[in-house]
């Protein structure tokens, strides 16, 4: 046992010698003494000293918050050769001295309190391992549009080798279709080329494309992926992580704006091939109209980004070819985000196109006359009035939409679509290119709509994070991990649905059994499990009533 | 010469992190270079951050924490890169670490000292609207936790040096400069807040309620100046009305720059709900120009502070607000388009939201480094399209706010990016040797 | 020019008219040169009435009616009278001679009367002349109306709106007339309303006070795109609302004529000292004008370019001035004349010349945006510099030249012009030269320098119970500051806050009540030289 005095913050208000003494009173505590500063050189190596000394098989910090010097303090006790989790701190200032300051007799009495539970869970402490797992430096990348081949490539330059697997039949995606690249203008299909070429003569990349992925076994660092070709052509890898790059669809909207009922109403992506393959007659008066079937009250509820800047990006087109042709924007809120996007605006603004706000409550009618003339009847937001635009042309901005085979692809690697449909990652802020299922990642559309710059930063992005369990080679996985007691398993499932990491199974002879590599130790299972058959390692139930007891004054059995 | 399998990475916000750490669990040495005494950034002065409402320091602090701890990571805070020389897989780098006047292998992160310390000045990281002292941390979970005098207000009165039972006040302790060899250099330098001052008719600097919106987050923040209550500054009153005003200095072609900063329709819709999870009597309004939505599930966070937490979007920038210097009570003049009229709406706090610039030190960093700027002041990727993160110079690196304006996620994101390509560099320059 | 001289006649219709009808009945002759019109009652003729008469060729006016005490409507005549003896103050002032204005009681029997009366007339008109400022010939106005909108639209910016709202939540016209908003006004052009928007009033309702374009973020300059519309817009709606009958745009009209002759020197002190050639010019502008047309206002205007010259004089200058000088052409530029203003500019140009100045200063800030940016902008041969009094005064205070004497121990606060502030950005100056006044403390209101509050009223435009709002809240703004004494350097904006305090008020009169000063004369008077 060592108390810290931690100068006065802990000292000054809680009575340290009498928690030394009283340490000493309780059972198994063979040894205890106060330090300054615990966390100093000298404090550590009076620990050091004292489990030689005393010949301590289990080791108590109370000091500070464990969130600060738990890993400093387990790192000492191993170096005097006793296992890190026979390790246990009990925090006797942010939860004690810091927040009693003008209470020092009742803060001494909570420090010994606190004490005493820690000693009531360091008893029934058991070592544990990290295991070691080795990581086989090969990627898997599902889909071979711009993300795939960009991270593709920039993992088999560190000296990966690459599984990219490709559905279509010949790799490249969305920018396939495209026909130039906002902002800098570049057709796409020369960016596309320039990938590909970069691509097929790479030594470290082996190109798979009609090809789909069958199953997927294993875990990070083994993974057993099975994929099928188009002519019926099976083959196997072994990788050590996966990357999901398979971008998204552009959605079709039936029925809405009079799509699919009139000739001349067409959608954005339509649009941009006819622009590509040069087959844009002379239009008079164009309507583009965005949020098509998008940011809708329910449903698509999502704004895709991306449609915005195209259409300004297609007006300004179409102007530069047939200057005399009215264009009119129908938006809800211009997406121009970002350092350069707001410049376009001012652009199309340059060049006459005309721009009208209107609102979700009061969308657009198309209707079309006797002689297929379309007119776009819309309120304008601001004016407060009907608007009734001609047009031989409109538009549709409709939004991108995850691929209809995700589902499968979803549940073949175990990993979740988000209520938008696209993958959903780890956490929204921290780890938005991982999935919570280590080893596996995605990018690009994939993720959520996203134009040309963000597909290549995210699968960049991912190819440094795949590199990482490929570049050590081996990991240490979680030694506070969950335990099926086989003989008390029932089989009822509970935690195989309940597990956010998938790492639990049922076995041949339907028995949970738990991939420990892929476990996370969270203990949700543990506490849903109805035959108590799950214990976590070094959070054990007996362990954390022992302190729960302890803190209510029970004395130590 | 044998090539570096270092890096380093210049600034410790978000980014900054996020790309040592992923350089470091690679097995790749990282120096991690931050200006200001701690780690942490924009984040660490954030309540919660959109559209998780997650506890910004709550998710902050263990990569914090990892970034100290990692062993292949060296910190270098309160410091300043002078000099890069060499190119890419063997840069030599000069830095110069500020002296703290406070010996940091001694000093156990106490507080002894500050508690003692008679010097109190505003404090940076509370944007002003709260205090330190002149020996100081700049917020409680700083990373190192380690104190820093600030010479410009020290009274040299030493009596923190007297309290301080770890002997670790060192009034005489001088800078240090310290020398690196590094195969590739990420840049990841963040942002600063626009002036709004020069709004003159929005009275930020002259009304007491008008705050600037990280000056908000402060006062909402637990951890901040008022513990998270929320009061007007000018007579601690619980405000019944609050009104952000969106683009203050954004999407400007005068009086401001000409981008959209991207987060702020994001995080006024953020600090919106929290004052109606503090203050459910509270009624909030945004007044906006152009909704961005556009990131992953932007506009269902929008719907929901719409249709459950009631706040309202008015689509109308206010031309002036005035205030009635008897109660310190606002007024916002804008034009009600439901109506078709130009009204007055009386507020009791105005939060703007100001452009979030690139800083102006980018232009040292930019020389240091031979980096481009472009005429904001971000740095200039090297390909918008297909190289986003690389730069005019080989083997240095872009991420974050600093190459073009993003949130949080975008931002760690792009820090992995930068990472990837600073160890392509290298692996590039390590495989030229071999050869 | 030869020819016979034309009168226009105003007839009451008890007294006058019938009293002409009396000398046809009798057979009484009389030269056929007049044309008489028809009124109920003398007291309804407008002066306006008889300038416009003089500014489309009028030689002579003849206004008659009864008999004081006779007067059918009870003392109409008597307001005809004081009317007219106010307008041959602006005849005389014009160079076109008092005399050419004649007012006579006639009554129903004085057919003889009224034959004497037009004989005499005519015969004195033979002798003076005609009218000098007919114009040559009948010319049409004409300016070419295409492209001008489209092209406005790029110049200003217009195209660039990003609806944001800023301009109409700016506006103090917007605030109190729910019909009026920038913002809708710019999307309706930019829709291609333009022709709506073009005959309605909505394009003469802009104050041109500048406030939205200095805060709109996308640097839309709206005001200008009003002014550049104003000239294709209708003329009809724009008489319609030009307040005091457009009398003051029919004087600036009227000086266009070359020929003009004004005597407009009278105010100049005893012993002022002018040159005829001087570096320095002092630009008067229409203040003997106003002082004539405001009579009733008691602001003794000309008290203004007394105090300028006076102080000029005080420090050894002795600046020149045009003994004809003409309009600056202010209104009639933002009222969409361009032709009209282009002349007056090429006039004041020439005659500037003339007097050798480099520099030259005025103490209206309308004129000094005029002459500083838009002479600048719209002529290709001026090269003068051209100052505000406050920034002379200021230079010359930099130079330790004005003393001033004793102390004038009041508050005073200060309120910045549009044209002065916005428009030009001088607001130091003006403060500076307040503040060196021993014994005066100044204070501010809330909104002051670029978020000051425009007098309410454009280029005698929309002065209508919007702007009077505007002025009423911005004089209790100024009342709220304690201050003693509201200063300002822009003699409009005394008109018309003076103007607004003469009327029945909304409010109680101590609230908006301030003794109001304009900067030169309190500069004067702290020198002692009033």
């Amino acid at each position: 046992m060592f108390i810290c005095h931690c100068g006065i913050n802990i000292g000054g208000v809680v009575n340290v010698p009498d928690v030394v003494k009283y340490a000493m009173t309780l059972p198994n505590v063979v040894y205890s003494e106060d330090n300054l500063y615990t966390c100093s050189s000298d404090g550590l190596s009076k620990i050091k000293e004292g489990i030689g000394k005393y010949d301590l098989n289990r080791v108590i910090v109370a000091s500070c918050t464990p969130r600060t010097h738990e890993p400093l303090f387990r790192a000492t006790c191993e170096e005097a050769g006793v296992n890190k989790y026979l390790f246990e701190m009990a925090n006797i200032r942010e939860h004690c001295s810091w927040a009693h300051m003008h209470e020092p007799e009742e803060a001494t009495e909570k420090a010994k309190d606190i004490v005493r539970m820690a000693v009531a869970k360091a008893r029934l402490l058991k070592p544990q391992e990290e295991p070691e797992i080795e990581v086989a430096p090969s990627a898997l990348i599902i889909g071979g549009g711009i993300s795939g081949m960009t991270a593709a490539l920039c993992l088999a330059n560190q000296g990966f080798k690459v599984y990219l697997v490709e559905k279509e039949p010949e790799l490249g995606g969305m920018l396939r279709h495209l026909h130039k690249l906002y902002p800098t203008m570049i057709d796409a299909s020369e960016g596309l080329n320039k990938l590909v070429k970069a691509v097929k003569p790479n030594k470290n990349i082996e190109v798979w494309t009609s090809t789909v992925i069958k199953q997927v076994k294993g875990f990070i660092g083994n993974f057993d992926v099975s994929v099928q070709k188009g002519n019926g052509e099976k083959a196997n890898f072994e990788v050590g992580t996966i990357i999901v790059a398979t971008g998204g669809d552009v959605f079709e909207p039936v029925g809405i704006y009079g799509y699919k009922k009139y000739d001349n109403v067409i959608t954005q992506f339509k649009l941009e091939q006819l622009l590509k393959s040069d087959q844009l007659e002379k239009p008079e008066r164009v309507v583009m109209i965005q949020c098509t079937g998008a940011r809708e009250e329910k449903g698509r509820t999502y704004c895709s980004r991306i449609c915005c800047m195209t259409a300004l990006k297609n007006a300004l087109l179409v102007k530069e070819l047939y200057p005399e042709t009215d264009v009119y924007i129908l938006f809800r809120d211009l997406q121009t985000y970002g350092k350069e996007y707001e410049d376009w605006h001012r652009m199309a603004q340059d060049r006459g196109v005309k721009f009208i706000k209107y609102a979700l409550e009061k969308p657009p009618e198309v209707v079309a006359g006797h002689d297929g003339k379309l007119t776009v009847d819309v309120y304008h937001a601001l004016l407060g009035e009907q608007v009734k635009i001609e047009s031989d042309l409109v538009v549709l901005s409709t939004p991108l939409v995850q691929h209809e085979d995700a589902k499968g692809l979803s549940q073949i690697l175990k990993v979740p679509l988000g209520p938008d449909g696209f993958f959903f990652e780890a956490h929204v802020k921290l780890r938005p290119i991982d999935f919570a299922t280590d080893g596996i990642y995605v990018c690009g559309t994939a993720h959520s709509p996203k134009d040309t710059t963000e597909c290549v930063s995210q699968a960049l992005g991912v190819a440094s994070r795949a590199a990482i369990p490929m570049a050590v080679k081996r990991l240490r996985t979680e030694a506070i991990t969950a335990l099926v007691e086989e003989s008390l398993c029932s089989g009822c499932g509970t935690c195989v649905k309940i597990c956010p990491y998938g790492a639990i199974e049922k076995d041949e002879k339907g028995v949970a059994r738990v991939t420990a590599v892929l476990c996370k130790g969270c203990g949700t299972c543990g506490a849903s499990c109805p035959e108590k058959a799950i214990s976590m390692r070094h959070f054990t139930d007996e362990q954390v009533v022992a302190q729960a007891l302890a803190a209510l004054g029970r004395a130590i059995a | 010469m044998e090539a570096s399998k270092s890096v380093l990475v210049i600034g410790g916000g978000i980014a900054g992190m996020q790309a040592s750490l992923d350089l470091a669990s690679r097995g790749l040495r990282v120096y991690l270079v931050e200006k200001t005494p701690s780690i942490g950034g924009r984040m660490a002065q954030l309540d919660k951050t959109f559209p998780t409402m997650d506890c910004s320091i709550c998710i902050l602090a263990p990569k914090m924490i990892e970034c100290f701890r990692h062993p292949n990571i060296t910190l270098l805070t309160y410091s300043e890169v002078q000099e890069v020389s060499g190119s890419a897989g063997n840069f030599t780098v000069k830095i110069l670490k500020k002296s703290r006047f406070v010996n940091d292998e001694k000093c156990t992160g106490c507080g002894v000292c500050a508690q003692h310390c008679p010097v109190e000045v505003p404090s940076e990281f509370d944007m002003g609207v709260g205090v330190r002292k002149a020996i100081y941390v700049p917020f409680p979970q700083a990373v190192p936790l380690k104190y820093t005098v600030d010479e410009e207000h020290c009274l040299k009165c030493r009596l923190c040096q007297r309290m301080c039972q770890a002997e670790a006040v060192d009034l005489n302790r001088k800078p240090e400069v310290v020398h690196l060899n590094v195969g590739a250099i990420v840049v990841a330098t963040g942002f600063e807040l626009f002036d709004v001052q020069q709004r003159s008719e929005y009275g930020y600097g002259k009304y007491q309620n008008v705050l600037i919106s990280l000056e908000f987050e402060r006062l909402l923040s637990a951890s901040g100046p008022t513990g998270g209550h929320l009061l007007r500054l000018s007579d601690g009153r619980i405000p019944k009305r609050i009104a952000f005003i969106q683009c203050v200095g954004s999407r400007s072609l005068k009086g401001g720059v000409s981008f959209c900063s991207s987060a702020c329709c994001m995080y006024a819709t953020k600090e919106a709900i929290l004052i109606r999870e503090h203050e459910p009597e509270c009624e909030v309004y945004i007044f906006y120009n152009e909704l961005k939505v556009f990131g992953k599930g932007f506009q269902d966070f929008v719907t929901r502070a719409q249709n459950h937490w009631g706040v309202k979007y008015v689509r109308a920038l206010p031309g002036e607000v005035v205030e009635d210097s008897k109660t310190g009570d606002l007024t916002l003049w804008y034009e009600d388009t439901t109506e078709n009229v130009t009204k007055g709406i009386k507020a009791d706090i105005v939060v703007l939201c100001p452009a979030l610039v690139p800083r102006t030190a980018n232009k040292e960093v930019g020389t240091i480094l031979g980096l481009e700027l472009d005429e904001h002041g971000f740095f200039k990727p090297k390909d918008t399209l297909f190289a986003p993160v690389d730069t005019n110079v080989p083997g240095v690196f872009i991420c974050g706010y600093c190459q073009s304006p993003k949130d949080i996620p975008e931002s760690v994101a792009q820090a992995s990016a930068a990472a990837a390509r600073a160890a392509e560099v290298i692996a590039l320059s390590a495989s030229k040797e071999v050869h | 020019m030869t020819g016979e001289p034309r009168i226009v006649a105003f007839l009451c219709n008890w007294c006058s008219y019938a009293g002409a009808d009396l000398a046809g009945m009798s057979r009484i002759s009389y030269p056929p040169n007049i044309r008489a019109i028809r009124v109920m009652c003398s007291g309804r003729v407008d002066p306006a009435f008889v300038i416009r008469a003089f500014e489309t060729g009028a030689d002579g006016v003849l206004v008659s009616g009864c008999h004081p005490g006779d007067c059918h409507y009870v003392s109409g005549n008597l307001k005809a009278e004081k009317r007219m003896l106010n307008t041959k103050k602006l005849l005389k002032l014009l160079g076109l001679g008092p005399e050419r204005l004649r007012l006579e009681w006639i009554s129903t029997a004085e057919g003889a009367k009224f034959a004497q009366v037009v004989t005499g007339f005519t015969e004195e008109l033979r002798k003076m002349g005609l009218n000098p400022l007919k114009a040559e010939g009948n010319p049409k106005v004409s300016v070419s109306t295409k492209g001008v909108v489209s092209k406005a639209l790029k110049k200003t910016n217009v195209q660039y709106c990003l609806e944001c709202g800023k301009c109409s939540g700016s506006c103090p016209i917007s605030r109190i007339n729910e019909a009026y908003s920038p913002r809708r006004t710019v999307e309706r052009f930019l829709l291609g309303y333009e022709n709506k928007v073009l005959s309605g009033t909505d394009v003469w309702t802009c104050l041109t006070c500048f406030t939205c374009s200095e805060r709109c973020p996308s640097d839309v300059r709206f005001p200008e795109f009003v002014r550049a519309c104003r000239s294709v817009a209708s003329k009809e709606v724009m008489e319609e609302l030009c307040a005091h009958r457009g009398i003051p745009l029919s004087l600036s009209r009227i000086m266009t004529n070359p020929k003009i002759k004004q005597e407009r020197m009278g105010w100049l002190p005893n012993g002022a000292e002018i040159s005829q050639k001087s570096d320095m010019l002092y630009f008067v502008g229409c203040l003997p004008y106003f002082d004539v047309v405001f009579e009733d206002f008691n602001l003794n205007l000309l008290k203004i370019p007394q105090s300028v010259v006076k102080a000029l004089n005080k420090v050894g200058l002795k600046p020149a001035m045009l003994s004809n000088e003409k309009c600056c052409g202010h209104d009639l530029l933002w009222t969409g004349d361009v032709e009209n203003f282009e002349k007056l500019a090429k006039m004041n140009v020439a005659d500037f010349k003339e007097t050798g100045a480099t520099r030259i200063v005025t103490a209206c800030p309308e004129c000094y945006r005029t002459l500083k940016k838009d002479y600048a902008e719209r002529l290709s041969n001026f090269d003068f510099e051209v100052l505000h009094v406050s920034e002379l005064l200021s230079e010359l205070m930099d130079k330790g030249q004005i003393k001033f004497e004793g102390k004038l121990p009041m508050k005073v606060v200060y309120h910045d012009p549009c044209r002065l502030g916005r428009h030009m950005g001088v607001y130091a100056p003006p403060r500076k030269v307040i503040a060196s006044i021993p014994g005066v403390e100044m204070v501010e209101m809330g909104r002051n320098r670029e978020n000051a509050v425009c007098c309410g009223v454009n280029a005698w435009l929309s002065c209508n119970k919007y702007s009077k709002e505007v002025q009423i809240e911005r004089l209790m703004e100024a009342k709220a500051t304690g201050a003693d004494l509201l200063v300002t350097a822009c003699p409009k904006c005394q008109i018309h806050w003076k103007c607004v305090t003469s009327e029945k008020l909304p409010v109680k009169p101590e609230e908006v009540t301030m003794e109001m000063r304009d900067l030169s004369v309190l500069v004067a008077e702290a020198m002692h030289l009033t």
